[in-house]
């Protein structure tokens, strides 16, 4: 549920990072003047042309882990907590997403030239520990040899950052990330069977239900491997969490941006919490699922609980990106689960074209455990 | 405390003094400001034009992205694949994929297409510098419909407003018959005169698919050298199969500093050209400023006989000197920048054509200003310090009667001869020695400053001659007066007689230039028609002429970019293009400079080689000197001829074909020449039908020829440009000072009306007298700018550019200079005499005498 960071980035037209700004913004009168040109644009307007997402659609796997080129925005997340041998604990991120630049309507004017695509990939990497978060990006258009997902054996790549499956499933797979500062291969093995999140992988953003995506996830994951930070390679071990989303519009207009976790609890079981911010309290939406290694799981959220679920930060920290709640409190009544959390680096910027707040968290109270949390639309 | 209060006293009240003075003559001021402002004005346009190329030398940077650490070409052909790219890419390297390539439009006129993955161009460009965004944050690039290859290309502002006078359309172009829409964009992206398309266009676009024509690779860490960066790329390279022997890695810091030594001679010539025009304006400022303090002359005296101390005198005119050098600084610093951006589009095609240099939009700097400022204040203090001592040291005694000057001139005048003869005898001695253009430059230098100093005793000696034969009466008189004038004139006649001479000489190099580059032509082409098409249609081309009966003859031409190290010395690598051409098209169209005994032997048996003329004057090789190729290692050869080539000022090097086939270098030709039996039209629509090869890429003996003279007038366009504002500045200093100077004499002419000359008489005298000084100035003109002419011919572009030319002497380009100088002589003296007429004669009497 990275989904903050794309949605933020793409549908909030006050873009104030560095790359969206540069590459995907232009002033409102040009807005006017240039329809259906530029990201800022897209996001600005109705998904219009591209597909809805509907309630009732069955998800099918492994085609559903592909591409879904006809959605404008989609994104393959990887968040881990991990232990390297000397028993520092370090938290590694990877996300590679997917924009459709046109609705699928729309046809490209020579089909002939691999160049010649609809597609942009961006990926973000992370590390990050108690005293650094290293961070690096790469973009690039959907090209069979610079940036594609495919099939047989499953891959996603951006040119030399990949998930490299063995076979048409998800797992077991190797995900590799190079960079001059950091690198990481991590090998990941799962055998639970895939999480679909909300109503049976239909994910509502707001209580209306006026936007929504298709969101399922794996957070059942183990995995041992490699980290190097600046040119110090460490054996690695832990569990890792996957989410696969994609939608063509993901927040309403008033909403201002989001809140999410991912719980790894003592007793074996984990929890996905998100709040998407309205202009009040009233207005935030929480969603939620309780889930469990044998693939069941619960789902709760404001619209049919109410009340049922709190997110509360309790400190609150100054980053160079904004004033962000690096504490939280957390309960839900109807699960038994009152939680305090506290970031590991509370400086966890994504300073990246597209920036956020992305980092491990620890789990204190009702239950113990680690986790990752997200924040995005803190200024 | 009391005195020192004093001194400010009186030191405002000489300002107030001076300053009401100019109230009243706002003559003397403008034309000092004027002198000023020219000369600045010329000084920083250049400057600013120059300071702006030279930057953009040190900063190619990919198309909308940073600066690439080092470069990927292949060693031989035109393309390298796309595969390459993907392996550098997926290996992690920060790289674009760049294509470029010629396209044409409707009309036949070619454009230059950039390409790149601009996804890579712009991410790569914000990870290397974060601040790049808000400086082009205003950029609204059509991302979408790049991406998608839609038929789009981006342009600068001020390239689509240059297609707009061209084409007439402002929003489409037709190219290789694709029409394509233009997006402009800000000038900050540096896009200079460039098409940008993405890549996924420009392959189809090109006929390039799956090919690039370089990839840029970016240092991603900053310790990391550009060798090891290389050794790294090879490496990675081999390991994925690659041949990387086959590649040529060029590092941008290369790039640079050759491009910088390649243009060096063109920026001197630009700076000597602004320095001329600068010392051009400083005589006009120091005639104005001489002939304010002679008009003075009376006043200062009565001042200091009224109690005012030299040291106060001479300090508010110091005040007085240095607030009109930074009026004058200021206005001709602003005007300046405005001449710029006028002569930079000029210097910008000037420099894509003769040496591929992109140029970039720069901003101009206030130290600019300040070495202006520093330059024309040092300028004019030396020049007006002896003026104003002399000044304040005149006798009070000697009262408020006019000194005689005369005597004083006549002695300064004889000096200046004497130094001038001086100077010349010492540059006549020292052009024998010198073997380098900077060195040759500074004898110019020298004579420029010489020449003008001849000019008064010059003057003098004429009118003395005549003075004898003149019958007595009224004709005396003028002679008498034309004596006395010569003296205020001769500044401004010095400064018209420079700007004669170098418009004489630089018209007498651009003429000679033309007339030798049309016989080379007629010379070097014997074909019909000449065609270049892409590496992977040469074959095809081949077969097609071989199958056509009215081709009467095919000749062939292989070209690849080499370098070349004396045997001697194999470290220092010269950069060369490799050419060779089949034994017929070698005998019949190489136009030699020298040639060894026996050479032809020689050259067929691989053990000799021509070379260009450019590169044997620049490197200094002659005939049997022992060379090394790059690409032929294993070969020592000699330098057995000498060619002219004015094509090109890269050196270049002809080796015979048996050679180059011996050789490891590509076997199929680069380009071939035909000649055809029949109407060319039908053979080009053949060739563009069969192998849809665009007609950009053929071109007939006539086109050629055609284009050589346009890119020829182009390359001149912005010396010539100089060259006619010096002359204007000239001109308008002649104007002031002619006004100044008929102004001055209006009381003896009214005296001379009184005495019973009737006013056209007195016209007649005037301008006779006026025309006369012209005249003869012309005529010191006429061998000074031959000379002139004759050493920036034989001497400044024969060592800078490596080009001999035969010099052509041009009477007509003579005349026309000659007739602006007298032309704006007449009007000069004009002006004043039709005031004179308005206005009663008591009034002219009253006015004070010169």
């Amino acid at each position: 549920m990275t989904s903050v960071t794309g949605k933020k980035v793409f549908s909030i037209s006050v873009v104030t990072m560095a790359f969206a700004t540069l590459l995907f913004a232009c002033s409102p009168a040009q807005e006017a003047h240039e329809p259906s040109t530029t990201i800022s644009n897209m996001s600005a307007q109705s998904s219009a042309g591209y597909s809805d997402v509907v309630q009732g659609k069955v998800l099918q796997f492994p085609r559903d882990h592909l591409a879904h080129n006809d959605y404008k925005i989609e994104w393959w997340y990887l968040t881990a907590n991990l232990t390297t041998s000397k028993g520092e604990d370090v938290g590694v991120q990877w996300t590679q997403f997917r924009i459709g630049m046109t609705p699928p309507t729309e046809q490209l004017a020579t089909t002939e030239n691999d160049w010649s695509s609809n597609q942009l990939y961006m990926a973000h990497a992370a590390v990050t520990s108690k005293d650094a978060h290293l961070t690096a990006e790469k973009w690039s258009r959907a090209h069979p040899k610079l940036a594609s997902v495919s099939p047989s054996p499953f891959t996603v790549h951006l040119q030399n950052w990949q998930w490299q499956s063995q076979s048409d499933d998800l797992f077991p797979a190797t995900l590799t990330v190079n960079n001059p500062a950091f690198h990481y291969q991590l090998q990941l093995t799962s055998q639970q069977p895939v999480q679909l999140q909300g109503d049976s992988g239909y994910s509502s953003k707001s209580a209306d239900q006026a936007v929504a995506s298709y969101y399922y996830s794996q957070p059942f994951i183990d995995v041992t491997g490699e980290i190097t930070r600046h040119g110090v390679t460490e054996k690695v071990s832990g569990k890792a969490w996957l989410d696969r989303e994609w939608s063509s519009q993901f927040l309403t207009k008033a909403q201002q941006g989001w809140d999410w976790f991912s719980l790894r609890l003592n007793d074996g079981s984990t929890l996905m919490a998100f709040r998407l911010r309205g202009d009040t309290e009233q207005d935030h939406f929480y969603s939620a699922r309780r889930m469990y290694a044998d693939g069941s799981g619960r789902n709760i959220n404001s619209r049919d609980n109410p009340g049922d679920i709190d997110m509360q930060p309790t400190q609150w920290q100054q980053t160079a990106l904004g004033k962000h709640p690096i504490a939280w409190r957390i309960s839900i009544n109807s699960e038994a689960i009152d939680l305090t959390t506290q970031a590991v680096n509370p400086n966890s910027d994504m300073l990246v074209s597209t920036s956020y707040w992305e980092g491990p968290i620890n789990i204190q109270g009702s239950h113990q455990g680690q986790g990752y949390m997200e924040l995005t639309g803190y200024r | 405390m009391k005195t020192d209060a004093f001194a400010t006293r009186r030191l405002l009240l000489c300002l107030r003094l001076f300053a009401s003075h100019y109230r009243h003559a706002p003559l003397q001021a403008s034309a000092i400001l004027l002198g000023i402002m020219l000369a600045v004005t010329l000084l920083i346009g250049v400057y600013a034009t120059n300071a702006n190329a030279k930057q953009s030398y040190g900063n190619v940077s990919e198309l909308l992205s940073k600066q690439a650490s080092v470069s990927i070409s292949h060693l031989t052909q035109d393309t390298i694949n796309e595969a390459i790219y993907f392996t550098l890419a997926n290996a992690g390297f920060d790289a674009i994929a760049s294509i470029e390539g010629v396209a044409t439009d409707e009309q036949g006129r070619l454009w230059r297409v950039n390409s790149s993955d601009i996804i890579a161009a712009i991410s790569t460009g914000l990870a290397q510098d974060e601040q790049a965004s808000s400086s082009v944050a205003s950029v609204n690039i059509p991302l979408a419909e790049l991406l998608a290859g839609q038929p789009k290309v981006l342009m600068s502002a001020s390239q689509q407003e240059r297609i707009n006078k061209v084409t007439n359309q402002s929003q489409t172009i037709t190219l290789n018959n694709i029409p394509l829409d233009i997006v402009t964009i800000d000038e900050q992206w540096g896009l200079g005169s460039a098409l940008l398309a993405d890549i996924s266009l420009a392959q189809p676009l090109l006929n390039m698919q799956g090919k690039l024509s370089y990839i840029a690779v970016f240092n991603a860490d900053k310790s990391e050298t550009d060798s090891e960066l290389i050794t790294r790329l090879t490496h990675t390279l081999t390991q994925a199969g690659v041949d990387s022997s086959q590649l040529r890695f060029t590092t941008q810091a290369s790039e640079g500093e050759s491009l910088s030594a390649l243009t060096a001679s063109f920026h001197l010539n630009l700076d000597a050209m602004s320095m001329l025009a600068f010392v051009v304006g400083l005589f006009i400022a120091y005639n104005g400023v001489r002939y304010s303090l002679m008009k003075r002359q009376k006043l200062l005296v009565q001042i200091m006989q009224q109690g005012v101390d030299r040291r106060t005198v001479m300090l508010a005119l110091s005040i007085e000197i240095i607030s009109l050098v930074f009026m004058g600084c200021v206005l001709g610093f602003i005007v300046g920048l405005q001449l710029s951006q006028w002569l930079q589009p000029m210097v910008a095609l000037t420099l894509e054509q003769l040496y591929g240099a992109k140029l970039l939009p720069g901003n101009w700097q206030w130290q600019w200003f300040a070495q202006a400022l520093a330059l024309t204040l040092s300028a004019a203090f030396a020049a007006c310090i002896p003026m104003l001592l002399s000044l304040v040291n005149t006798p009070l005694a000697q009262g408020a009667q006019k000194q005689p000057q005369n005597k004083q001139f006549n002695i300064i005048h004889r000096r200046q001869f004497i130094i001038a003869v001086i100077l010349l005898l010492l540059c006549t001695v020292a052009f024998a020695f010198t073997e380098q253009y900077r060195h040759s430059l500074v004898l110019l230098g020298a004579l420029v400053v010489a020449i003008p100093l001849l000019l008064p005793q010059c003057l003098h000696w004429v009118v003395n001659l005549l003075s004898a034969a003149m019958p007595k009466g009224l004709w005396q008189y003028v002679v008498a007066e034309t004596k006395e004038i010569i003296a205020p004139l001769a500044l401004a006649m010095m400064a018209i007689l420079l700007a004669l001479c170098a418009n004489i000489a630089m018209n007498t190099l651009v003429g000679s230039f033309e007339i030798t580059l049309k016989k080379w032509l007629d010379a070097r082409l014997h074909a019909d028609l000449y065609i270049r098409p892409n590496p992977n249609q040469m074959e095809a081309l081949i077969i097609l002429l071989a199958k056509d009966p009215k081709v009467e003859a095919t000749y062939e031409q292989w070209t690849v970019d080499s370098s070349l190290s004396r045997a001697k010395t194999p470290q220092t690598q010269v950069p060369i293009n490799l050419v060779s051409r089949d034994h017929l098209s070698l005998t019949d169209t190489t136009v030699f400079k020298t040639t060894a005994d026996n050479f032809w032997p020689a050259f067929t048996a691989g053990h000799s080689i021509m070379i260009s003329e450019p590169l044997s004057i620049k490197y200094q090789l002659n005939i049997g000197d022992k060379v090394q190729l790059s690409q032929l290692q294993q070969h020592t050869l000699t330098v057995g001829a000498i060619y002219y080539d004015y094509g090109n000022p890269k050196g270049e090097v002809l080796i015979s074909q048996s050679l180059w086939r011996q050789s490891p270098l590509p076997t199929k030709p680069f380009s071939l020449a035909v000649n055809y039996q029949g109407e060319l039209s039908t053979l080009q629509n053949n060739i563009s039908q069969q192998l849809n090869l665009s007609s950009a890429y053929m071109y007939s003996q006539q086109r050629i020829k055609t284009e050589a003279i346009t890119i020829f007038n182009k390359t001149f366009s912005i010396t010539v440009v100089l060259n006619s504002l010096t002359l204007l500045v000239a001109a308008i200093g002649l104007f002031s000072a002619c006004v100044m100077l008929t102004q001055a004499r209006q009381a003896p002419l009214a005296r001379l009306y009184a005495l019973g000359v009737s006013r056209n008489q007195l016209r007649l005298m005037v301008v006779v007298q006026m025309l006369f000084i012209v005249l003869l100035t012309c005529l010191v003109a006429l061998p000074m700018g031959a000379l002139l002419g004759y050493l920036l011919i034989h001497k400044v572009t024969l060592q800078a550019f490596g080009w001999s030319i035969a010099m052509i002497w041009d009477w007509a380009a003579y005349g026309q200079v000659v007739v602006i100088a007298i032309i704006s002589c007449l009007l000069a003296v004009s002006l004043p005499l039709y005031w004179q007429t308005r206005k009663p004669l008591i009034s002219s009497l009253q006015q004070e005498a010169l």
